[in-house]
């Protein structure tokens, strides 16, 4: 409730900061100075809505003099010339009409930026209204035209917008290059920049190759997330799920077997052919929106200039006025002996054709986990190997909620030590491998697997790319340095997605990032990819999501005085009638307290922690203080109910741990 | 030109799947609403559409290529929830006209059979 209240509090003020600069802005406009700025009203009045404070702080500033100036004094006819030709999008309208409203909501919604010019609120109105009929037969308002080509009013702007014809408007090409825009990677963010600027009517081709793995593995159009990342991990996790739930169902009366078989088989099937259909789909969306989808590795001769190669070694040049590099990264793999021969990573596990048997997860990435919980789930004797801290980034007290979490479900770890040596004992499907690792605990030691999975880390897809050939440059780490706009330090080269330093590696922001993207540069949009509190979930047999800071960053930002903890374990109540532990789930909830308690961190492991977090993820974004989740009502019985009704601050030291109802 | 063959009815489908399995070649099949003894024409408007789409393509098409226009029946019998071609695991239509390419997970279904881009991709690689 009182995040509703927020929100609407914003909406109001930036309302009427909008129309009372509006207003301002309408007597500069009687004057003959108009436009430009009423469109930038207009923006920001809908950024003002739908995103957070910063956006409010930008409305109530009021847009300055810069406004484009039409001479003073000129004829109506010539005075609607001049605004048609000074503006991509212009309606011309009245600021009470409801058509011209709908047409305003539609390039809102499109985010493409627009001049709206109100006739009823300029002295010359009517005579501009007499000169646009004279030029269009169109005596009504609303009255639009984009880059000079008169598209008519209401139902003329929203039919020709059905019929996909609206936007390519937008776009006049303006260089002698093949192609407006070429995409390299057809990943997550690749494909979504592709049909977004192909929709606003830009000529796009995606460039797409994968590299097989040193084991051969090789996969279809769509990138990580779909073939090797998110699709077949989640897949592999509710298979899990699934298992513990049929160690529940006999507390629940079902007469289920003590010992089921599991088929990692038909497991591995039905992702693959799930993916498979995935990828046909991509192929599909592109052909449908027009955009040209080559199979072939892509490397920079220069800015403007790529070369191709295909499977067949078919060389092809390719030349775009712009350019963006979305190629995302590869697992990485240790400079040691028997590594690339004998060992897989999550690039091949998904696909694996033999169950993996005994099995070394190398890394305490999220990847590492995720894959160690599941394969643990289906029955496999699995044993994680980590150098340090699990979760490197995620707050280390859930890091290590998980891991013992995944302990006491039968996985082992192994902490403080480095594999040195892979060593081929047996070969087969599965084979069998020696691995040497050392550890301060232990010094040189060594134990045999049929499968060793290496999740030690991601490396961007840079190398061999001639990105120098294009003056791109890149960090340390390989990542190709951005400004706040994805562009590169080559003006037409831009980047987005895993491969971007300082960048978050998850597909829906590779995705959200390529469609601003697209609208910015083909949309005449303005609005950039906001980085801060994007949630995300770690997909362990017991889930993990988080939005906004960790308790670490929190106190390195803030000062520890200045930061409150709420936490509280909690017992689900379906954990309740199957005897699972009491201790296992917990939340918790970071607040500044010199910011009326501002919730800046939101962390939950428990079942379900993805879909509680995406929920939640809005309330920080919408700057939720304590108070607000105080006042929410809970749905019970549900775990995200936990959020409501949370006292215990960390610093009083008391119990938090869970109570029933 | 690939080469053509017309059958109806699920057994029939399969009877000459099994035929063709050694041809060593990939195989396009087309399933659309059985056609009107009398006007030649499918009882269902969005396949009436597709055919000469599909017929081009097919016209174009390698060699490499065999096609196989399946009738699911009539009307009544389509619509049933439980029709074989429903139902059937290698298959599960969810609707006609689909296009696909048999063994694989590409398919097409209803307008996109008329489309011409779409329809080509099927026939290539
Ligand atoms: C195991 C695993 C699990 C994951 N789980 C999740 C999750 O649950 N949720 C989530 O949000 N994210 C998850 N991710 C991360 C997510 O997959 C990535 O953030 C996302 O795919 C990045 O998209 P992208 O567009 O940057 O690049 P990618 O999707 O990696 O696509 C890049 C494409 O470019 C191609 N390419 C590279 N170089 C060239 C070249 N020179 N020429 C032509 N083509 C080239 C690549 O082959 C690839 O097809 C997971 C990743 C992994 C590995």
């Amino acid at each position: 409730m009182a995040a509703r209240t927020l929100r609407s509090v914003f909406t109001l003020r930036s309302v009427a900061a909008a129309s009372s600069a509006g207003s301002l802005l309408c007597k500069v406009s009687n004057n003959v100075q108009p436009l430009k700025q009423n469109s930038f009203i207009y923006n920001k009045f809908v950024t003002g809505i739908w995103s957070s404070r910063k956006s409010f702080h930008h409305s109530s500033s009021r847009p300055t003099s810069e406004s484009a100036m039409a001479p003073v004094g000129l004829p109506p006819a010539d005075l609607v010339e001049q605004y048609i030709k000074q503006s991509k999008v212009i309606i011309f309208s009245k600021s009470f009409c409801p058509f011209c409203n709908q047409v305003k909501a539609l390039f809102n919604k499109l985010g493409v930026k627009f001049t709206a010019l109100e006739l009823d609120e300029l002295e010359n109105g009517d005579a501009i209204q007499e000169a646009l009929f004279a030029r269009t037969g169109l005596k009504t308002v609303p009255n639009t035209f984009i880059n000079g080509t008169h598209v008519g009013g209401c139902d003329d702007t929203l039919n020709r917008h059905e019929a996909g014809q609206l936007l390519p408007l937008l776009h006049v090409k303006t260089h002698d290059y093949e192609y407006d825009l070429v995409v390299i990677g057809g990943g997550s963010g690749g494909l979504a920049a592709s049909k977004e600027a192909a929709a606003l009517g830009a000529k796009v081709a995606v460039l797409d190759f994968v590299q097989p793995t040193p084991l051969g593995t090789q996969w279809g159009l769509g990138g990580t997330c779909v073939n090797v990342g998110c699709i077949p991990k989640k897949l592999m996790h509710q298979a899990a799920l699934l298992a513990h739930g049929l160690q529940d169902s006999r507390a629940y009366g079902w007469q289920t077997p003590e010992s089921i078989e599991h088929s990692w088989g038909t497991l591995v099937e039905g992702v693959q052919n799930h993916i498979g259909s995935l990828n046909w789909g991509y192929r599909v969306q592109l052909r449908d929106k027009n955009v040209e989808y080559v199979n072939a590795y892509t490397t920079f001769v220069d800015p403007h200039t790529l070369r191709t190669v295909d499977r067949r070694g078919k060389e092809r040049t390719i030349t775009s006025d712009k350019i963006l590099v979305a190629v995302g990264g590869r697992p990485r793999y240790p400079d040691l002996p028997g590594a690339r021969e004998l060992c897989i990573t999550s690039d091949d596990l998904f696909s694996l054709s033999h169950p993996p048997g005994k099995t070394l997860l190398v890394g305490a990435s999220y990847i590492a986990l995720e894959c160690a919980g599941f394969l643990a789930a289906l029955g496999f004797d699995v044993t994680v190997m980590v150098r340090s801290i699990f979760l490197r980034g995620f707050d280390q007290q859930m890091a290590e909620k998980v891991a013992d979490y995944m302990e006491r479900q039968g996985v082992k770890f192994i902490r403080g030590a480095v594999p040195t040596l892979f060593e081929q004992v047996e070969e087969g499907t599965p084979g069998l491998v020696r691995v040497t690792a050392t550890s301060d605990e232990q010094g040189t030691f060594s134990d045999e697997y049929n499968t060793v999975v290496l999740a030690i880390g991601r490396d961007p897809c840079t190398k061999d790319m001639g990105l120098n050939n294009a003056g791109v440059t890149l960090a340390k780490s390989g990542k190709i340095i951005v400004n706040d706009e994805e562009q590169s330090s080559a003006p037409n080269v831009y980047a987005i997605g895993d491969v971007i330093e300082a960048g978050l590696e998850l597909t829906p922001v590779a995705i959200q990032a390529g469609r601003l993207l697209a609208r910015r540069l083909y949309g005449g949009a303005t609005k950039k990819m906001d980085y801060q509190n994007v949630a995300t979930t770690v997909f362990t047999p017991l889930e993990y999501g988080c939005c906004g800071l960790s308790e670490e960053d929190a106190i390195t930002k803030y000062g520890a005085e200045d930061v409150e903890i709420y936490h509280n374990g909690f017992w689900p109540l379906e954990f309740t009638v199957a005897h699972r532990p009491e201790s296992d789930c917990y939340a918790k909830l970071i607040c500044v307290k010199s910011q009326n308690e501002l919730v800046v961190g939101f962390h939950i492991v428990g079942p379900n922690a993805g879909e509680i977090t995406q929920g939640f993820a809005i309330a920080l974004q919408l700057g939720a203080t304590k108070q607000n989740f105080d006042d929410l009502v809970g749905i019970h019985p549900t775990c995200a109910e936990v959020f409501t009704t949370m006292t215990v601050t960390k610093r009083s030291g008391k119990d938090a741990s869970a109570s029933g109802c | 030109m690939a080469q053509k063959f017309e059958v109806s009815g699920l057994d029939e489908y399969k009877e000459k799947l099994e035929s063709l399995s050694s041809s060593g070649k990939t195989i396009i099949a087309m399933f659309s609403g059985g056609k009107d003894p009398a006007t030649g024409q499918s009882w269902c408007p969005d396949c009436v559409v597709a055919q000469p789409v599909v017929d081009k393509a097919v016209s174009q098409a390698s060699e490499d290529f065999i096609y196989v226009y399946c009738s699911v029946g009539g009307r009544d019998f389509w619509k049933d929830k439980n029709c074989v071609f429903r139902t059937d695991p290698s298959l599960k239509l969810k609707s006609v006209p689909t296009l696909i390419k048999v063994g694989t997970p590409q398919r097409l279904e209803e307008a996109q059979c008329a489309n011409p881009k779409l329809v080509e991709m099927l026939f290539e690689d």
